[in-house]
């Protein structure tokens, strides 16, 4: 009973925020409803018509490209993690600062690479200097490219929250292994791909799931700096949901995209764990 | 102690009414205003208390159907006329033409009455209007060779001396306003008709619609205007002028304030001049409305504080303190208007007065707003992107339209 009383808080809290809003979107999505008149049941019609609606296509293909940025991320946020797992003299600051752009205000990280991708912006100066480009690059501008652009600002922004996760990871790692595959003769790499990849595998697993639902749901990035173009290039799931329910007032259709979405992420969640359920400590 | 408890009003009865008042971005430059508005309406109503909350212009509909939805939403509410449509097709505002007495409606412009006209209804009370100027760097007009005394005074002028501009000193002249539906406007600035006389068809994939396309698209692939204007509309118009990087400017007035506060070495070298009028010899009128929920709990009192906050006296003070104007016939005739000043704005002030008369709100009144303004978006940047021809892309947008109307 005391167990109970302890869990109820956060039970209260999860059933507030959580529990309640995935039920009554999951019912929502089964009305027509724009929050002025009363909602009216239309069966599975939302999703009939999520099927044969090329905005939502366009919008999941889009965010399905988005995953592109999970393993980029990962390999980056671990090689980060590798390179400031050590005491050196100012390592702390160093790790720190890779941390800033985590916590730092999603509009503002928007707004501040608006600038830089501009065709007068620091990266077209630099690039133009170096005789890299014959013109600017249009990076939001251009439905080719604006896409990476903004993936490119979710993989810097997002570099500091898995490289905690894997330093805590590597931190968990007793150095003995390593030590003994050196005795043994492997190289540094050898080391790296046998023994510590291996034994991060469980920090790969939560890191890659959580960044894939991230990329799945990204949003904000895409709200600041390109509003969905050009031509719906940087149209995504969230983004589509949000037109979908605040600028056309179609709560129900926008609840039956959020359920599709959930459908997606919940696959896409355990298609990673069945990947990567194999690893670390206390597998081998 | 009793004289003193009922002196001291603590024992008067509640207010018969309370009306939420919500404001787009007035605060905090126009926060006294407003309060002495509320102030004076309260001294006059002591049964009525209002309840002002100011909300930012990109939330204010989420948070105005939130606070629907959860029965907490306000009285009155402003705003502009494509959201006040939207709200309308939602069946979510009280129609003013059966509201408002024959006498009060008479008092404001007729062309801007029907602003928010929808099926013989019209859904809001207009409060002001911002009708656009051409504000512009002079020194970017002598670098160019062009004689800063002699702003274009039509279309075709304009872009003309946009693509002199850019040829000669590499900076942009202007950013067109084209964003989001906004070629609709382009289209009726040109005297080009949107729907058919019976509003049951679209028309605007005519020869001279796609020319007048074709001429845009042209302009945009020689780099005669920024690759984001698609995307980042006046705003990013404001800020590019602001920061030197824009010769001409089409805005409201009050958006010079913006240009004076962040960057005032533009501003000293800012000229304003009438907006260059396209073929069809109309300006486009952005209107501030304020609208009743049909969820108002006191639509009577709302009704007349909306009336209130739009009468003659009240938005003849409004028009003082920032470059706005009036609804109504009585304030806009009020010689402030014609008083040509020095700065910038005094000068926007008296050009845009004058403007008045040629006026009206472009936005395009129809059903199904959202499918429909969607598929005109993506048409013109399919046209503007290479996607498609600007013939086969009206006539996809067309095709979209007839569908649905």
């Amino acid at each position: 009973m005391t167990a109970y009383l302890f869990l109820l808080p956060a039970l209260v809290l999860l059933a507030t925020f959580t529990f309640y809003p995935v039920i009554f979107g999951t019912a929502l999505s089964l009305f027509e409803y724009n929050v002025i008149s009363p909602p009216r049941f239309v069966g599975v019609a939302n999703f009939r018509q999520i099927a044969a609606d090329r905005y939502f296509w366009i919008a999941l293909g889009n965010s399905v490209k988005y995953l592109a940025v999970v393993p980029v991320l990962q390999g980056c946020a671990i090689l980060l993690a590798l390179w400031v797992h050590r005491s050196a003299r100012g390592i702390g600051w160093l790790r720190a600062a890779y941390y800033l752009p985590v916590v730092t205000s999603i509009v503002v990280v928007g707004i501040v690479w608006r600038w830089l991708y501009d065709d007068a912006g620091l990266i077209n100066f630099v690039l133009l200097r170096l005789g890299l480009a014959r013109g600017p690059i249009h990076w939001l501008a251009s439905p080719g490219v604006a896409l990476y652009a903004v993936m490119f600002v979710t993989l810097w922004k997002g570099l500091g929250y898995y490289m905690v996760i894997y330093l805590v990871g590597l931190e968990a790692i007793p150095p003995g292994y390593a030590e003994a595959a050196a005795i043994d003769g492997a190289g540094a790499l050898q080391r790296l791909w046998r023994v510590t990849l291996p034994l991060l595998r469980p920090s790969i697993l939560l890191a890659a799931t959580l960044s894939a639902i991230s990329a799945l749901r990204v949003f904000e990035e895409v709200y600041v700096m390109t509003s969905g173009g050009p031509v719906y290039a940087t149209y995504t799931m969230f983004y589509y949901m949000f037109d979908q329910a605040f600028g056309a007032l179609h709560m129900g259709y926008a609840a039956a995209l959020g359920v599709v979405l959930a459908v997606v992420t919940i696959g896409l969640s355990i298609a990673s764990f069945r990947l990567l359920r194999e690893g670390g400590l206390s597998y081998y | 102690m009793l004289v003193l408890l009922l002196s001291s009003g603590a024992w008067a009865s509640p207010p018969r009414a309370r009306i939420e008042f919500w404001t787009i971005s007035l605060q905090p430059f126009f926060t006294g205003y407003i309060q002495g508005l509320i102030a004076a309406y309260e001294r006059a109503h002591p049964d009525v208390q209002i309840r002002w909350i100011d909300v930012p212009p990109q939330t204010i509909e989420q948070k105005l159907l939130a606070a629907i939805a959860g029965g907490v939403g306000p009285e009155v509410v402003n705003l502009n006329t494509e959201g006040t449509l939207r709200l309308a097709e939602a069946r979510a505002l009280v129609d003013m033409d059966d509201a408002v007495p024959p006498a009060a409606r008479a008092r404001y412009f007729p062309n801007i009455w029907s602003s928010t006209r929808n099926g013989g209804k019209a859904y809001g009370i207009p409060w002001y209007v911002v009708p656009n100027v051409l504000a512009y760097n002079r020194e970017l007009f002598r670098r160019a060779g062009l004689d800063p005394a002699r702003p274009p005074a039509s279309e075709e002028a304009f872009i003309q001396a946009a693509t002199t501009i850019k040829q000669r000193t590499g900076v942009y002249g202007f950013m067109p306003n084209i964003d989001g539906i906004r070629f609709l406007r382009i289209f009726q600035e040109d005297g080009l008709s949107i729907l058919a006389p019976d509003r049951r068809r679209a028309v605007f994939n005519s020869a001279a619609h796609v020319q007048v396309l074709t001429r845009y698209v042209a302009l945009f692939k020689r780099d005669l205007f920024p690759t984001d204007t698609l995307q980042r509309g006046y705003l990013g118009a404001t800020e590019r002028y602001a920061a030197g990087q824009l010769a001409m400017l089409t805005t409201g007035p009050q958006f010079l304030l913006r240009v004076r506060t962040d960057s005032p070495d533009v501003y000293r070298d800012t000229a304003v001049a009438p907006y260059p009028l396209g073929r069809g010899r109309v300006l486009d009128l952005p209107t501030m409305e304020l609208g009743v929920p049909l969820a108002s709990r006191h639509r009577r009192e709302a009704v007349e504080f909306a009336l209130y906050v739009t009468d003659d006296a009240n938005q003849l003070a409004f028009c003082h303190q920032v470059v706005v104007f009036p609804s109504t016939r009585a304030a806009a005739a009020d010689p402030y208007f014609t008083r040509a000043g020095q700065s910038p704005e005094d000068r926007a002030r008296a050009i845009a007065a004058g403007e008045l008369g040629t006026a009206r709100d472009l936005t395009v009144v129809v059903p199904h707003s959202d499918e429909l303004y969607r598929a005109f978006r993506e048409a013109v940047e399919q046209a503007f992107y290479g996607r498609m021809t600007p013939q086969q892309a009206l006539d996809w947008a067309v095709k979209e339209w007839n569908a649905r109307l």
